[in-house]
């Protein structure tokens, strides 16, 4: 049951992140290389307003908040200026990680720093001592991505948004203004990581190289699932926080990254669909 | 013409620049800027995959680490039955990096490949892998790395900051000398039209995947010098060495220099660090943050790089009007 419930935590935590990250693939084509410092924006707001004498509460909000702003200050100054060159994307959002984590590092210096828990203590789920922090995470995780498909799938403006994946010029030869949704999608899925970082910051060493911790298995978890339908990055965050949890059970934590990460690889290289797909339209 | 000429004398300047700068200075300095010269001859590397052919590697460190490590393992004696020479390490680092580079190369530009944002995600995973299983293994010295390695030396005794500054000047300009070569060889020219347009080039006949596969090999091996020669001078190798940072870096330092211009590339890996290395901790995080924007600000808006158009050589005879 353990065993159950960390699976279940990892996913969560990677779910969260990932639900940003395909927010903005699908919906921009852009692969966003500084989504791990938006995590890192949404924790170390957490850290500044914590020590400021704020409630976890509050700072679980503004986090998302100045994580949103920050994601559409670089949707602004650059990701739209070169959203039609795929690898650029890449390159560009790759420097503006690197600028937010070194404004992160003369901020805030180098060395890690530690939020404290709201919720002590543990609490009993099916037979097992779990502590609440987590289960939270859990369940603020399952709720935010049912929530997310939902507006997705019954609202007008997921009806649009839905739209502006399936046809882009279409989309906006009827009206839609697709610039705006831009906007408004690349700041949620900064905000999305914002909320994931701030989240998760009692749980965590909060320090600058955090973000990269989680670009990797996030962008494994895409490429492995596919983003033809909305199922596979599910999917694919299912496979790597299960694998990674089955084999970390037996082997050192360095070990279990290696063979998780060529185990990806491989799928990856045998089954190259996910992105090739939607590029080759 | 005269416009046209200008990249050739503005390279030419910099070399001289670069031989000229070896007199003004000696000790601790000198021998730090010849170690960067390892660092110039890797970014050339990139340069030929990325800045020509369009190959976008976050994986790069993998064969300068490769290199690196190959000659540490031989010259500490680590690899029976090879003995400890120098010439030995040499040949050992740039056969583990081109081996390495061409495993690589087939297994993701092979049948129809990866695309560049698969191949892009897939080197910085195997980066990561890489770095990772050194630190896991007591044989490479795990995170500690190795230690140790004999300085460069002729006829047992140790050569001197000058002459091993010219030494390194000598062979970057061999390799320099060598990349734009490729570049300006017909084969260069199918490169670059690969990187505009792979599907074209396909049916015109050409196999785009064997002709990538030989530019990745070739900056491999040409890493695995670079990471050699800085395991000589240096006297230590570390996991980081081949890991994710570094490869990171080198893609930084090539896209401010210039991608596709191999002198300006070089330059690029010669001032970034080398200005982080002489600024002070503070100065060196604010460094930092003002090379990334400048990284952002060249991705976006000028693909040239700071140096590029500057020292951008004239096309090659057969391709003028």
């Amino acid at each position: 049951m353990e065993f159950v419930l960390d699976t279940l935590n990892y996913f969560s935590v990677l779910m969260l992140v990932v639900l940003g990250l395909v927010v903005i693939f699908g919906l921009m084509n852009v692969i966003n290389m500084a989504h791990g410092e938006f995590i890192l924006i949404g924790a170390y707001t957490v850290v500044a307003v914590t020590s400021a004498g704020g409630s976890f509460w509050l700072a679980l909000v503004i986090g998302s908040l100045v994580a949103g702003l920050a994601g559409l200050l670089v949707e602004l100054l650059v990701v739209r200026h070169i959203y039609t060159r795929f690898i650029d994307t890449i390159l560009a959002t790759w420097g503006v990680s690197l600028v937010l984590k070194q404004t992160v590092i003369v901020i805030f210096g180098p060395t890690g720093q530690s939020v404290q828990n709201p919720l002590p203590g543990v609490m009993n789920v099916f037979g097992v001592e779990y502590p609440r922090m987590r289960i939270l995470i859990i369940g603020m995780a399952f709720g935010l991505t049912v929530v997310l498909y939902l507006a997705l799938f019954s609202s007008r403006l997921g009806l649009k948004l839905r739209a502006v994946i399936a046809n882009r010029d279409m989309a906006s030869t009827l009206g839609l203004n697709t610039r705006r949704m831009d906007m408004a999608s690349f700041s949620l899925g900064a905000g999305l990581a914002g909320f994931a970082g701030a989240l998760m910051s009692p749980m965590i060493s909060v320090d600058p190289q955090l973000g990269v911790g989680f670009l990797i298995p996030s962008f494994l978890s895409i490429l492995l699932g596919g983003l033809n339908s909305l199922l596979g990055p599910i999917l694919g965050v299912g496979a790597i926080s299960g694998s990674t949890n089955l084999i970390a059970g037996w082997l050192s934590q360095a070990d279990t990254q290696v063979i998780v990460f060529l185990l990806a690889i491989l799928v990856i290289r045998l089954f190259p669909e996910g992105i090739l797909k939607r590029r080759q339209k | 013409m005269k416009s046209k000429r200008r990249g050739l004398y503005a390279t030419v300047a910099a070399w001289v620049a670069l031989g000229i700068l070896g007199l003004l200075f000696d000790g601790w300095l000198l021998s730090q800027m010849a170690i960067y010269f390892c660092y110039g001859m890797f970014a050339m590397g990139l340069s030929l995959i990325w800045g020509q052919a369009g190959i976008l590697s976050f994986g790069q460190a993998i064969f300068f680490g490769a290199g690196a490590y190959g000659f540490a393992l031989v010259t500490l004696n680590k690899i029976p039955g090879l003995g400890v020479s120098v010439a030995m390490g040499f040949v050992v680092a740039i056969v583990l990096a081109t081996a390495l580079a061409a495993v690589i190369a087939s297994l993701t530009f092979a049948a129809r490949g990866l695309s560049g944002a698969h191949f892009a995600i897939v080197t910085l995973c195997a980066a990561v892998v890489v770095e990772t299983a050194t630190t896991r293994s007591d044989y490479l010295g795990g995170y500690n790395g190795l230690f140790g390695i004999p300085p460069l030396s002729w006829n047992g005794t140790m050569i001197g900051d000058h002459a091993l500054y010219y030494l390194m000047l000598s062979i970057t300009l061999l390799a320099f000398l060598s990349v734009v070569a490729i570049i300006r060889s017909p084969y260069g020219t199918l490169l670059e039209a690969i990187r505009d347009n792979e599907h074209r080039v396909r049916h015109l006949g050409y196999v785009p995947h064997h002709l990538k596969s030989a530019a990745f090999i070739l900056a491999g091996a040409l890493s695995g010098l670079a990471g050699a020669l800085f395991a000589a001078q240096f006297g230590f190798v570390s996991p980081s060495l081949l890991g994710f940072a570094l490869s990171t870096q080198v893609l930084v330092w090539v896209a401010v220099g210039g991608r596709a211009v191999p002198m300006a590339a070089m330059l690029g890996a010669l001032v970034v660090p080398g200005a982080e290395n002489m600024l002070s901790n503070v100065l060196g995080d604010v460094w930092l943050l003002v090379i990334g924007v400048l990284f952002v600000a060249v991705v976006v808006a000028a693909r040239g790089g700071v140096f590029g158009n500057l020292l951008r050589l004239p096309l090659p005879q057969r391709l003028r009007e």
